[in-house]
């Protein structure tokens, strides 16, 4: 136990490097002089064979790791890793082997030992039978030899007592020398165990020696092995640098090599170019030489000729000079007189201006006057217009309360009238049953039944309104009764009817509808001069209907003439006025019946004549024409437009006399103006200027409005 | 001042502070009428002086926490490595003069076993020695307490592998039974008892690794039984200070002749222990019963690394312990080289392994495994996916279970480490196994979390 700790305890000192297996100088032989035992002779066999192996495996692997590393280069692992995985493989097998090396003593030693327990464990069995077959047997020798001590009691002779107690004395020794003789072995068999112990320690030594041996040996080999291992890895990435060193420098060079190729032909492409450079620099230079002589030559004669022309413009510029200080006496002078006349203006500038201030205040004060004036007409406008509309109520008023106590005296007339009248029927219907015996028939008066005041309904009808439908209808004859009874039935409304029944004469159905038609077209087209200018442009643009329509617009306008009524009076005139120029040229024979055409014509003169017209048929032989054709309003009317136009033609006179007035008067100013002028031209001043300034204005220019 | 420190340090004194300079100028004066060859690199500036003073008188009034820095590097580059550990312990914490006292007193010096620090380094060892060497009722036994307060802060990690008897004061003979006389005076005598860490170890509020071994070391030929007597009383000493050091992540207790008694008392002091991790009995006495203990400790503590090589586990044994292992889900590497599992045990390793999905590694070299284990443990390596060691090395068990293990592993892709030297397998199957272990250790360094392979024992 204690000896076998010697081995153990050298174990975990050294550790890490193992011995190398590789040379195996095997250090069997010399280990064990004094007991080459079995064990270690089936372990040294045992190292053999695992050399033995252990080199056939080295062999395979060997042979496995070639093409391994033909792989590798195919993939172009680095060599150097290469190297490194190789040199590691190597190295732990060698640790490996070299462990297992020194750790088989270890074993052997083990095996030794549990060798030696069992030989030890049947060796001891044995001594342990041998000892109790001793004890067995010298315990029946000792109880032989006891029981002979009772015998030895009984025993009376002396001779057989000596007998017995020599027989029972050989027996004691021979029990001892047994004993003794036991002892003995046992004694040499410790002895010999001594021997062994010590032969074992011994042997331990040796072991411990050999291990320290293999130990040192092994920690050599590591030793060396990773020393030629790390220098072949450094090989190996040395040569992989230098490889890559040489790479990269013919890379290098190459590149240098290319660049410098490149630089010579930049440089002799330099020099080609520097060359046609100066090549054409040199022929640029010539011809510019050229020119530049020719150029000289030509320069040469043109300031030649430019100083003679110097030379003739400093006589002209002499020349010239003594004209124009000449000339600037006369501006002076000029001069002074114009100062003179500006003077003279500005102080009639002066007096304008303060005349103007004055004619301003004036107009100032006037407006405010006239806003005043303005201010008080209009309050009393207003005070009129109210006083008017005060009047007018009142006026509605008393129509209203007139309109009623009118229909209440009409009521109570008409009441009594009916009363009347019923008593006079009533006498008649006496007379005629009773007293003429006549049957009396009730006569069937309308007004018997009327309750109220007559009423007028006929509605008055714009005159345009009427001429439009004249016109149409004259237009339209195909549909000409219907629209008369169109206008009968809507136009006038069933309301009318009793009213036209009542009416006997309505002017319109007295005259023909061609009649009508004509009369309106003949009155439009000739009082033109009635419709004013700016209407007559756009008129053409339209139809000839549309025209005439738009024409009598305005005429109608102008004579005022708002109503239905006012129209037929119209029409009524006409008609009558040729009925009765009809009348005069069958009684007096004279066959110029004036047309109607004729007296529109004269209408469109004047209205004097109308007028006169209107008074020869007032006070005319024909007094069946009644007078109340003519309507002293008509006259009026016409007296009024007739003086208003006259008037305005009065106004146009005076100023179209005015201004023939004016002109003469800028005629005379035209002429003194021009004569002043052509003094000032015939004065010879301006002759002598450069630029005179008659060329700015031209004398020959007609003054406006002189040649009249 | 400083500027002056910093300057004389190098002898590069060109400027001074005032007051240094008007003393240098006087002295000046008259030197260089003297030696024209003089000048000021010689005078060694005051701080200087200063700093030599405090180191030399450093044991009676160590001043060091007040020096500026620059000061400081320097004191602490000059202090002798010989001075008390109850000036220095405390004071100082500059690794550059830890260093020095570790290399002026050990020739071999692995920093990476006390976590990379100088001092606690020099403190463990220490430590170590003063226990090594310590005899009871010779020693005093103040020699160890006074340094309690001294190294309590730093102290992580004992390994003391050599404990001394005391020294006996009746000869005994020992020429008729030598061999009864180990297990004897065991029991027999009451002053054979070894140092008591039941007054140190709870004392050290930082400790995590413990590494005991109760025997004397190069003995040599002389050779004596009760030379490795771990006592009852020793035991139950032990199991007390244990039970106390609550921030234990390694113990280990090796070579020191623990029997089931003695595993049991130590087992039922580590139960639900709140931080242990690795509990190492292996080249102990330790038989069914003991490994019974051990596996009932398995489920009742965060273990995950258990040695219990060569001991005196049977067949009972191992199937306590495969049981535990079924039910267990912290356990990550188990040895039990040298017993006697045999194929019993065996089998029950692989039943429990067909369920466990925690151990990576498995050590059952030399014990009498055959084919029955092999054919089980075919199963094992189809199903399990975590076992990445299996060392089956020094067992019988011949060419048709290496045939069998060779089918299983055929469907294996996790296993690294299979070791079956000495087992006779035949070299052809051995070879495919090898194989195919070299197919899965590059698959597994290519995964993205390398697994390091178990350490081979």
């Amino acid at each position: 136990m204690s000896r076998g700790a010697g081995e153990e305890l050298a174990g975990p000192r050294w550790r890490e490097p193992a011995p190398a297996p590789d040379p195996h100088p095997d250090p069997n032989p010399d280990s064990d002089p004094a007991e080459p035992g079995p064990e270690e002779r089936i372990a040294a066999r045992r190292r053999r064979i695992a050399a033995r192996l252990d080199a056939q495996r080295r062999q395979a692997l060997g042979e496995n790791e070639e093409p391994k590393e033909e792989a590798e280069e195919v993939e172009e692992e680095r060599s150097s890793h290469k190297q490194v995985e190789e040199s590691r493989q190597k190295l732990a097998k060698l640790l490996f082997e070299g462990t297992r090396m020194v750790t088989d003593i270890q074993v052997a030693v083990d095996l030794r030992e549990t060798q030696r327990r069992a030989e030890q464990a049947e060796l001891k069995l044995q001594r342990v039978e041998k000892l109790e077959n001793e004890a067995r047997s010298s315990a029946d020798k000792f109880e032989e030899i006891t029981s002979k001590w009772a015998l030895a009691k009984d025993m009376t002779i002396p001779q057989e007592l000596w007998q017995l107690l020599n027989q029972q004395q050989q027996l004691c020794t021979q029990l001892l020398e047994e004993k003794n003789k036991l002892i003995g072995e046992l004694q040499q068999e410790l002895k010999n165990k001594d021997e062994q112990y010590v032969q074992t320690i011994k042997k331990q030594s040796d072991d411990i020696h050999l291990l320290l041996e293999r130990m040192e040996e092994q920690i050599r080999m590591m030793l060396k092995t990773y020393r030629r291992n790390i220098h072949q890895i450094e090989k190996a990435f040395e040569l992989e640098r230098r490889e890559l060193l040489d790479s990269n420098r013919k890379k290098w060079e190459e590149a240098i090599q290319a660049l410098n190729t490149k630089e010579l032909e930049y440089l002799h492409a330099r020099v080609r170019k520097v060359e046609e450079f100066e090549k054409q620099l040199n022929q640029l230079r010539v011809q510019d030489e050229e020119e530049y002589n020719s150029m000289k030559i030509h320069l040469e004669s043109d300031v030649q000729n430019l100083e003679r022309q110097l030379q003739h413009m400093k006589a002209v510029y002499l020349v010239n000079q003594e004209k124009l200080e000449y000339n600037l006496q006369v501006l002076k002078k000029q001069d002074e007189e114009n100062t003179i006349i500006r003077s003279q203006q500005k102080r009639k500038l002066n007096r304008l201006h303060s005349l103007l201030s004055n004619l301003r205040t004036k107009l100032v004060k006037q407006e405010k006057q006239f806003r005043e004036e303005n201010q008080s007409l209009a309050a009393d406008c207003e005070r009129i217009t109210g006083q008017c509309k005060e009047v007018q109520r009142r006026m509605r008023h008393f129509a209203a309360s007139d309109a009623e106590k009118f229909m209440k005296i009409w009521l109570m007339n008409e009441e009594e009238a009916k009363g009347l009248m019923r008593k006079a029927l009533d006498a008649d219907r006496i007379i005629h049953t009773q007293q003429l015996g006549l049957p009396w028939e009730e006569p069937h008066y309308w007004f018997l039944n009327n309750v109220g005041p007559f009423r007028h309904y006929k509605a008055k009808r714009m005159a345009t309104k009427l001429a439009a439908e004249v016109l149409t209808e004259g237009t339209s004859g195909a549909r000409e009764k219907k629209e008369e009874k169109e206008e009968v039935g809507s136009g006038e409304g069933q309301k009318e009817n009793p009213a036209k029944a009542g009416d006997t004469v309505t002017p319109l159905q007295n005259i023909s509808k061609k009649t009508a038609k004509r009369i309106l077209e003949l009155v439009s087209d000739e009082s033109g001069f009635l419709i004013e200018r700016k209407l007559l442009r756009p008129l053409r643009a339209l139809g000839k209907h549309e025209c005439t329509l738009l024409r009598l617009d305005s005429i109608f306008s102008a004579l005022e003439i708002d109503s239905e009524d006012d129209l037929y009076q119209l029409m009524d005139f006409f008609l009558k006025y040729k009925a009765k120029e009809e009348a005069l040229s069958q009684s007096q024979g004279s066959p110029g019946g004036e047309d109607i055409t004729a007296l529109g014509e004269d209408r469109a003169d004047g209205e004097s004549n109308a007028q006169s017209d209107e008074l020869k048929s007032s006070q005319g032989p024909l007094g069946s024409l009644p007078s109340v054709y003519i309507h002293a309003d008509d006259v009026l009317k016409i007296l009024k437009a007739f003086v208003q136009d006259f008037h305005k033609l009065s106004n146009i006179l005076t100023r179209r006399g005015n201004l023939i007035a004016e002109s003469a008067v800028l005629q005379q100013q035209n002429s003194e103006l021009s004569l002043m002028l052509e003094q000032f031209i015939a004065s010879g001043v301006n002759s002598m200027l450069l630029s005179p300034p008659v060329q700015q204005m031209d004398p020959n220019l007609p003054c406006p409005g002189e040649p009249r | 001042m400083q500027q002056a420190v910093g300057d004389g340090g190098r002898a590069v004194p060109s400027l001074r502070a005032s007051q240094s300079r008007l003393m240098a100028d006087s002295f000046c004066v008259h030197r260089i009428i003297e030696d024209p060859e003089w000048c000021l690199i010689a005078v060694p500036p005051l701080t200087e002086l200063c700093l030599q003073h405090i180191v030399q008188n450093f044991t009676n009034n160590p001043v060091l926490d007040r020096l500026p820095p620059e000061d400081q590097r320097k004191v602490l580059a000059r202090l002798p490595t010989g001075l008390p550990l109850t000036v220095t312990a405390n004071l100082i914490s500059d690794e550059g003069y830890w260093k020095r006292c570790c290399t002026e007193r050990w020739q071999v010096c692995d920093i990476s076993n006390h976590g990379g620090s100088w001092k606690r380094m020099f403190l463990e060892r220490h430590l170590e020695n003063i226990l090594k060497c310590f005899v009871p009722n010779t020693t005093d036994p103040d020699r160890v307490l006074e340094l309690i307060p001294l190294c309590r802060d730093y102290v992580r990690k004992l390994e003391v592998d050599q404990f001394l008897p005391p020294v006996k004061e009746d000869e005994k003979e020992e020429t008729d039974d030598l061999s009864d006389s180990g297990s004897d005076l065991g029991f027999g005598e009451v002053y054979i008892h070894h140092y008591d860490l039941g007054a140190l170890v709870p004392a050290l509020p930082l400790l995590e690794e413990l590494h005991l071994t109760y025997g004397v070391k190069d003995c040599g030929m002389n050779f004596e039984w009760n030379l490795f007597n771990f006592t009852y009383q020793d035991c139950c000493n032990l199991a007390a200070a244990v039970k106390m050091c609550h921030n234990l992540k390694v113990f280990k207790l090796t070579r020191s002749n623990v029997d089931d008694d003695r595993t049991r008392l130590l087992v039922r002091s580590l139960l639900d222990h709140p931080s242990l991790v690795e509990l190492d009995l292996s080249h102990n006495l330790i038989g069914d019963k003991g490994a019974q203990a051990v596996s009932k400790l398995l489920n009742h503590s965060k273990l995950e690394i258990l040695h219990l090589c060569n001991n005196q586990i049977r067949d009972e044994g191992a199937q306590a312990l495969a049981q535990a292992l079924a039910k267990n889900c912290t356990l990550t590497s188990l040895n039990l080289r040298l017993n006697h599992v045999e194929d019993k045990g065996g089998e029950a390793m692989g039943c429990a392994l067909l369920t466990n999905t925690t151990l990576k590694s498995l050590h059952l070299g030399g014990n009498r495994l055959a084919e029955p284990t092999a054919v089980l443990f075919s199963q094992v390596l189809t199903q399990n996916s975590t076992l990445t060691c299996i060392n089956f090395s020094c067992n019988p068990i011949g060419p048709d279970g290496g045939k069998q293990l060779l089918e299983g592993l055929r469907c294996n892709q996790t296993m690294t480490e299979f070791d079956l030297r000495l087992a006779e397998v035949g070299e052809e199957s051995e070879y495919l196994i090898s194989q195919m272990l070299w197919a899965n250790r590059d698959a597994a360094r290519l995964q993205p979390v390398l697994q390091q392979p178990a350490e081979p024992l």
